[in-house]
């Protein structure tokens, strides 16, 4: 049964984005505050940089905040001011990701100031971004997430989220279906879903971790994985996208929200993610670390996957 | 001409044409999206929701092979892709938005340079418009001089009449050459009225002044205002069915492999990255200004037309929110 998911906190997370960032901005502790704003459509939204605090009144929260800001904190987006301390809008699992590029050296903490989202949960797609928040349009990672309540930020509005109902855990579900299956059935999935892929690299533009300056997949001279969108150039794609996120992807699960095609990116992400759990104990949180689980080593590494 | 066919006609004569080994493209369902695809039935047809991808690929295809290579030690062997291979198509319940952009291809691609591979295709093309009865709030056809009902693009133009069947007519000589060779299926127009048209929200842009405006505000602040949040993918571009750049690229080995156009998108940081390493669109907002400056701009300079149909497809699928219908907006009232 389809049930509606009670946002009713976010006007009071708004109006405390709102007031933190007119203070933030006024008393010069940042230079720009990224969060987000209103869009033409109706409950559409788009991310935003404003630098003055009479700009603060255009920040809000809503359940079609999807983006994942902390992308435009890497240095993959130069078109981003990053002179001085930078305030920066952050769900639990968005915070995941920007600690995950602390632990990779990309950010240091004390040029941020971050402002945590006590979350209920935001849509799975923008496709209608006036879709009310239920049981139904609740994206699959907020289905899953232990997260709400982000750790170590600066500033969280006192509201307590409302615990989300009983939600199917979508991934979970889709993994454990695709583990039932013999690996020819399991690659005809994927092959199918590759061949969807028109290489228009969304997925890769909006990931925190993608921030490469030169991406491996743009090479042309020489190449080194096919450029075109076909089986083989796709295969390529995915599989490069897959490992180089192993043991780093947080989980914000933009890559598969944004792709135009439909194909479940964050599957793979969760099921790297679930091996390098049961493999190294190792998951995405709310602390930093120096090394990852595949750039570390330690004797007692579990090996029994090495034939 | 105009003729009239009932809604169960309409399948029929898309059986019979199936059945005589016609290739018939249309909107179906693909997995989880509605995309232009060859229909293997009549009922595969979707008459109600725009396709995700644009028609542009009927006739420019996400990637397709150009010539083929062999090296065999001094010997070299190339093979031409014949353009005479591509089938006789049919395209029916093309939207409006998507007709219309394909003479605004045809002008780009006929140009300096003949596309063989794209005028071929669209040679052996009969393009069956299908007028919209419903619209989103991403569409806005009528604010760039179009309308649910334009048949700028289609061959036959088909419009839902109320009670069921369409009303159709031809607008070219192909769509005369077809309503001739499958005359059974059609009957004369009984006065049945049409269905309402579908109301896009947004009033006409002035399209001149916006021009007019670009015409002399390259460096602008307002492209960072407006484009710093763009990540540079190329989503928009590729679901355009007007946006039309394509890269060219070898694949395979030393000994053997293929030549291949695959689409591209100003949006790429790579795109006007030059071989000294000197890129002069260096950072997002300018990739931005150039996809703005070339749909209302550059295109209507060279060709006297806009390169956007209002399809609104750009606005749905973009990550960040950018609306480029906002977009306009916001340099109209400037
Ligand atoms: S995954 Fe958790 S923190 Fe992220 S949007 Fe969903 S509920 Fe909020
Ligand atoms: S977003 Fe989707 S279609 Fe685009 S490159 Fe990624 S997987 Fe392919
Ligand atoms: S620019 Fe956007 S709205 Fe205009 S034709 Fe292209 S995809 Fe459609
Ligand atoms: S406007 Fe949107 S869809 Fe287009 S390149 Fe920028 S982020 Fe991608």
């Amino acid at each position: 049964m389809t049930q509606t998911i009670d946002i009713s906190s976010y006007s009071t997370i708004t109006d405390a984005i709102r007031s933190e960032a007119r203070r933030i901005l006024s008393d010069s502790t940042v230079s720009a505050v990224i969060g987000y704003t209103a869009g033409r459509r109706k409950g559409s939204t788009q991310p935003i940089v404003i630098t003055t605090a009479d700009d603060a009144d255009q920040l809000i929260f809503t359940a079609a905040c999807l983006n994942d800001l902390v992308v435009y904190l890497t240095k993959a987006k130069k078109d981003v001011p990053k002179s001085g301390r930078i305030g920066i809008v952050v769900k639990g699992c968005d915070l995941k990701a920007l600690v995950g590029l602390l632990g990779e050296s990309q950010l240091k903490r004390e040029n941020l100031y971050l402002i945590g989202i006590p979350c209920s949960g935001v849509l799975g797609s923008l496709l209608k971004p006036s879709a009310e928040l239920t049981t139904e349009t609740i994206a699959s990672k907020c289905c899953e997430c232990s997260d709400q309540l982000p750790v170590g930020c600066d500033f969280v509005p006192t509201v307590t989220p409302a615990p989300l109902p009983d939600l199917e855990k979508r991934y979970a579900n889709e993994i454990a279906r695709l583990e039932a299956m013999t690996p020819s059935e399991r690659w005809e999935f994927w092959k199918e879903q590759f061949s969807k892929c028109i290489k228009c690299y969304a997925c890769r533009q909006v990931c925190p971790f993608c921030f490469c300056e030169q991406c491996l997949c743009d090479r042309n001279r020489p190449q080194m994985v096919e450029q075109t969108p076909r089986p083989s150039g796709n295969t390529a794609w995915h599989l490069v996208r897959a490992m180089h996120l192993a043991g780093r992807c947080a989980g914000c699960a933009e890559c598969e929200r944004v792709c135009p095609m439909d194909i479940p990116l964050n599957l793979l992400n969760r099921k790297m993610a679930k091996e390098l759990k049961e493999l190294f104990n190792s998951e995405a949180g709310f602390e930093v670390r120096d090394t990852g689980p595949l750039t570390s080593y330690r004797e007692d590494d579990d090996q029994s996957f090495i034939r | 001409m105009q003729k009239q066919i009932t809604e169960a006609n309409l399948r029929l004569l898309i059986d019979s044409l199936l059945l005589k080994g016609q290739r018939v493209v249309g909107p179906r369902q693909s997995g989880s999206m509605v995309l232009y695809e060859p229909l293997a039935s009549a009922s595969d047809l979707v008459t109600d929701e725009l396709p995700r991808r644009s028609i542009k690929e009927a006739f420019f295809p996400v990637c397709e092979d150009l010539l083929e290579y062999r090296k065999e030690g001094q010997q070299i062997e190339l093979k031409d892709i014949d353009p005479a291979r591509f089938p006789e198509t049919v395209l029916i319940g093309v939207r409006p938005c998507d007709a219309a952009a394909v003479p605004v291809l045809d002008a780009v691609f006929s140009w300096d340079y003949k596309d063989q591979f794209f005028l071929a295709r669209r040679a052996k093309t009969t393009i069956i418009g299908l007028v919209c009865t419903t619209a989103d709030d991403a569409c806005f056809c009528t604010a760039v001089g179009l309308s649910p009902n334009d048949p700028k693009g289609s061959d036959l133009l088909l419009t839902p009449l109320v009670g069921g069947g369409f009303l159709v007519e031809s607008q070219s000589e192909k769509g005369e050459a077809f309503l001739a060779t499958w005359q059974d299926r059609f009957s004369e127009p009984d006065g049945t009225q049409t269905q309402a048209l579908a109301t896009p929200a947004l009033q006409p842009f002035d399209l001149k002044k916006i021009k007019a405006w670009l015409d002399d505000h390259f460096e602008d602040p307002a492209w960072d205002s407006i484009a710093v949040r763009c990540v540079g993918c190329g989503a928009c571009a590729f679901v355009c069915p007007a946006c039309h750049c394509f890269d060219i690229v070898d694949e395979g080995s030393e000994k053997a492999g293929k030549r291949r156009k695959f689409w591209d998108a100003c949006g790429f940081s790579k795109f006007t990255n030059h071989a000294s390493g000197h890129n002069p669109r260096d950072l997002q907002p300018k990739r931005y200004r150039n996809r703005i400056m070339h749909k209302f701009k550059y295109y209507d300079d060279k060709f006297g037309q806009t390169l956007c149909t209002g399809c609104g497809r750009c606005i749905r699928v973009c990550p960040v929110g950018i609306d480029i219908a906002g977009v306009l907006e916001e340099i109209q009232e400037k």
